[in-house]
């Protein structure tokens, strides 16, 4: 086992290298840089800009920064960002914590609704519950994040305004944007993070639909194949009870791949939660991406592109492992 | 017996028999349908020109226009009608509010000339008739107003030209990359297989929005080496072009992926190998027995594809990284009209519409996309 997590830890190096180069690359395809930005700006003088180009290395050929930034790099240092004048990893904290608590509340959600959905709709094939799922799933599945999201927030500000009719009762029953309530500084350390999983609910929720959609329809798929599969014929012929035999036999070997395939989804989970990020303002990644993007703050760019790509490797690796854990012909092939 | 009922039916035929049967793909079917006939024609059914507005009377943010049906004076039905609007400030809030002006009505005519909005049916044929519209100073919009006062119907009809197109002009970039590189990397195997797929892992391991939003906003700046290679001046048509290259860009690893796979299979087809004993070349090989196997799985991938590339268009549109904003208008960026009002969206609900073809659209690509594989799917015929 040990000899397998080392061979497949060698083996996301290349790709790792990979990836690097490609990002770095796709960051230095247009010309011009942030002291060129500078310049546009009034009463700049000629020096300043030739001191900020001096500075950061920015007229250097391609393979000098490519080299210089994949050692600081290995050194663990991602440079430093030109707009704010500090170090990439301290602009790119912040943001990348307020995303995963994001990814891992839509997780969890995920798994929470996904998996009793599909039992449900697979116990009942065809019948009126498991259409409604179905089209439910079809829903979920087409409906845009982003659009999803806006209209929620239009749909509990319409409640707002029932509610505060009928019962005189003036406020939203979820928030719908920002991370924190005003006052925040001043709550104690509990308050705060009751605070911060309040205001994910709803963001969690909606970049959550899809990923409960499709998995909804797969677990249903898995699990109508196992029930009308032998070995729960056998294990009815034993005279097990239906609880039993649906929960036991059927749902367990269905959901191995979908719980050590944790892993895949957090890469769609990061990419499929930035326009909800944007929508919601939610701090998080992508916002801040595309304001660094706009002023050419490559190294920020290339901080969240590179931390976001350890991030997924880390996510399949597990994932991988899980896999051989529960299949021992992985292990071994 | 005649000569078509000896005949056996083609892979096609019997795929489209199955097809027919399948209630929901064909709803998918013909709500697509629809909407590419009304892009089409979208020229024609707006009753106004993508970007005309009026600075006075003012007409931003007004909400969809009430449509009549009874007479005032009679009680009894009549042909449609609307009332012009006036706009007035609210005595406690001033806000600016719209009332509906009673004194004189206007019937809905059909088929009007507009000069002032002309349009061309696919390039091609001119015209200033649109299917209804209302006499001046009165406006009909359907589906309100943004803040500028441009009619939402209108730009939603105009919007399908570049968020239902975008999806598959993106989906033949990605299918060529995916059939060249997956295709040489499945028939070829050994090192070349090795390095494409290497190339494919990569691109994989950056995730999908980031590549997509860089690629997006660096492409846009006329200093970019495709722009300088060609001389492009990054003009609408350029910056559509850009988009496109960059949505087939970003999804064609996966294509290639399964297009590998299925090839692998398919080389190990003792029909492959019979080719081979025959003396056939690769080129025939390829183009003669490969090629013809993968057709029906292609058609399955390429319709399910759409709807993804349909999305992250209007994904980058409503961050402001999509085609250009200045003669074009996509369900994404007339979308980002919304997000723009933030919170107060309650008051102006109508600027969400744009998202409901959007969704009809990625509901009826992935509906057609099930038909069609089960259709081809021998094991599920009925």
């Amino acid at each position: 086992m040990l000899q397998y997590i080392i061979r497949r830890f060698f083996y996301l190096i290349p790709t790792f290298i990979g990836a690097t180069f490609l990002a770095f690359l796709i960051t230095q395809l247009v010309p011009g840089d942030f002291c060129d930005q500078k310049a546009l700006e009034a009463n700049v003088r000629p020096e300043t800009i030739a001191r900020c180009k001096a500075r950061y290395g920015t007229e250097d050929p391609f393979i000098t920064k490519y080299v210089r930034w994949m050692g600081d790099l290995l050194r663990g240092d991602l440079g430093d960002s030109f707009a704010s004048n500090q170090p990439v990893s301290n602009v790119i904290r912040r943001p990348i914590y307020n995303s995963m608590i994001l990814v891992i509340f839509s997780l969890i959600l995920l798994y929470l609704f996904a998996i009793p959905l599909g039992v449900f709709s697979a116990v009942r094939q065809y019948s009126v519950a498991d259409q409604t799922v179905s089209a439910f799933s079809y829903f979920g599945l087409a409906i845009p994040n982003f659009f999803f999201a806006l209209v929620l927030i239009l749909a509990l500000f319409l409640l707002r305004g029932f509610t505060r009719d009928n019962f005189g009762y003036n406020e939203l029953i979820l928030p719908v944007a920002q991370m924190t309530s005003s006052g925040f500084e001043q709550m104690s350390s509990w308050a705060k993070i009751k605070d911060i999983l309040w205001h994910a609910i709803l963001p969690a929720f909606v970049i959550a639909t899809g990923g409960i959609a499709g998995l909804t329809r797969v677990l249903r798929a898995q699990m109508i194949e196992f029930l009308q599969s032998d070995f729960i014929r056998t294990a009815r012929a034993k005279g097990l009870d239906d609880r039993s035999v649906t929960y036991k036999h059927a749902l367990r070997p269905a959901i191995i791949p979908f719980v050590a395939g944790i892993g895949g989804l957090l890469p769609g989970l990061i990419s499929g939660g930035g326009l909800v990020e944007v929508v919601m303002s939610w701090p998080g990644i992508t916002p801040v991406l595309l304001e660094s993007l706009g002023r050419q703050d490559i190294y920020v760019v290339l901080g969240f592109t590179i931390i976001s790509v350890i991030l997924l490797m880390i996510g399949n690796l597990i994932s991988d492992i899980l896999l051989a854990v529960v299949d021992p012909r992985i292990r071994y092939s | 017996m005649n000569k078509s009922e000896r005949q056996s039916k083609s892979q096609y035929q019997i795929a489209w028999e199955q097809f027919r049967r399948h209630k929901i793909a064909l709803w998918g079917l013909a709500i697509l349908g629809i909407m590419y006939f009304l892009t089409i024609f979208a020229g024609f059914v707006a009753p106004y020109g993508l970007n005309e507005y009026r600075r006075f009377p003012v007409t931003a943010f007004r909400p969809p226009t009430k449509i009549h049906w009874i007479n005032p004076e009679t009680g009894k039905l009549t042909r449609p009608f609307v009332y012009d609007t006036k706009d007035e400030r609210d005595p406690v809030t001033r806000q600016r509010v719209y009332k509906e002006d009673t004194s004189k009505t206007y019937p809905i005519k059909f088929f009007v000339k507009r000069p002032e909005a002309s349009y061309k049916i696919l390039g091609i044929w001119r015209s200033d008739v649109h299917l209804f519209g209302v006499d001046e100073p009165a406006r009909i919009f359907l589906w309100g107003t943004n803040n500028l006062g441009k009619d939402i119907f209108s730009r939603v009809l105009y919007g399908g030209q570049v968020s239902l197109v975008i999806g598959i002009l993106a989906v033949w970039v990605s299918l060529l990359l995916g059939l060249f590189f997956g295709g040489i990397a499945g028939y070829y195997g050994g090192w070349v297989d090795d390095i494409i797929m290497r190339l494919v892992e990569v691109l994989d391991a950056i995730p999908g929005l980031f590549l997509l939003i860089v690629l997006a906003s660096l492409l846009r700046d006329p200093r970019n080496p495709i722009a300088q290679t060609f001389g492009l001046k990054m003009t609408s048509s350029d910056i559509f072009l850009m988009v496109v290259i960059v949505l087939g860009f970003v999804g064609w690893g996966g294509l290639a992926r399964t297009i590998r796979s299925f090839l692998l299979t398919l080389r190990e087809m003792d029909y492959t190998y019979a080719a081979k004993a025959l003396g056939a070349g690769d080129t025939r090989i390829i183009w003669q027995h490969l090629l013809p196997g993968t057709a029906s799985f292609l058609i399955v991938t390429i319709t399910l594809a759409i709807p993804g590339f349909i999305l992250a268009e209007t994904g980058l549109s409503l961050i402001g990284l999509g085609p250009s904003e200045v003669d074009s208008a996509s369900w994404g960026m007339l979308l980002r009209d919304a997000t723009a009002r933030g919170l107060s969206i309650q008051f102006v609900p109508w600027l969400l519409i744009p998202g409901i073809p959007i969704f009809l659209a990625i509901l009826s690509w992935n509906l057609v996309g099930d038909g069609l594989r089960d259709a081809f799917d021998p094991r599920k015929r009925k």
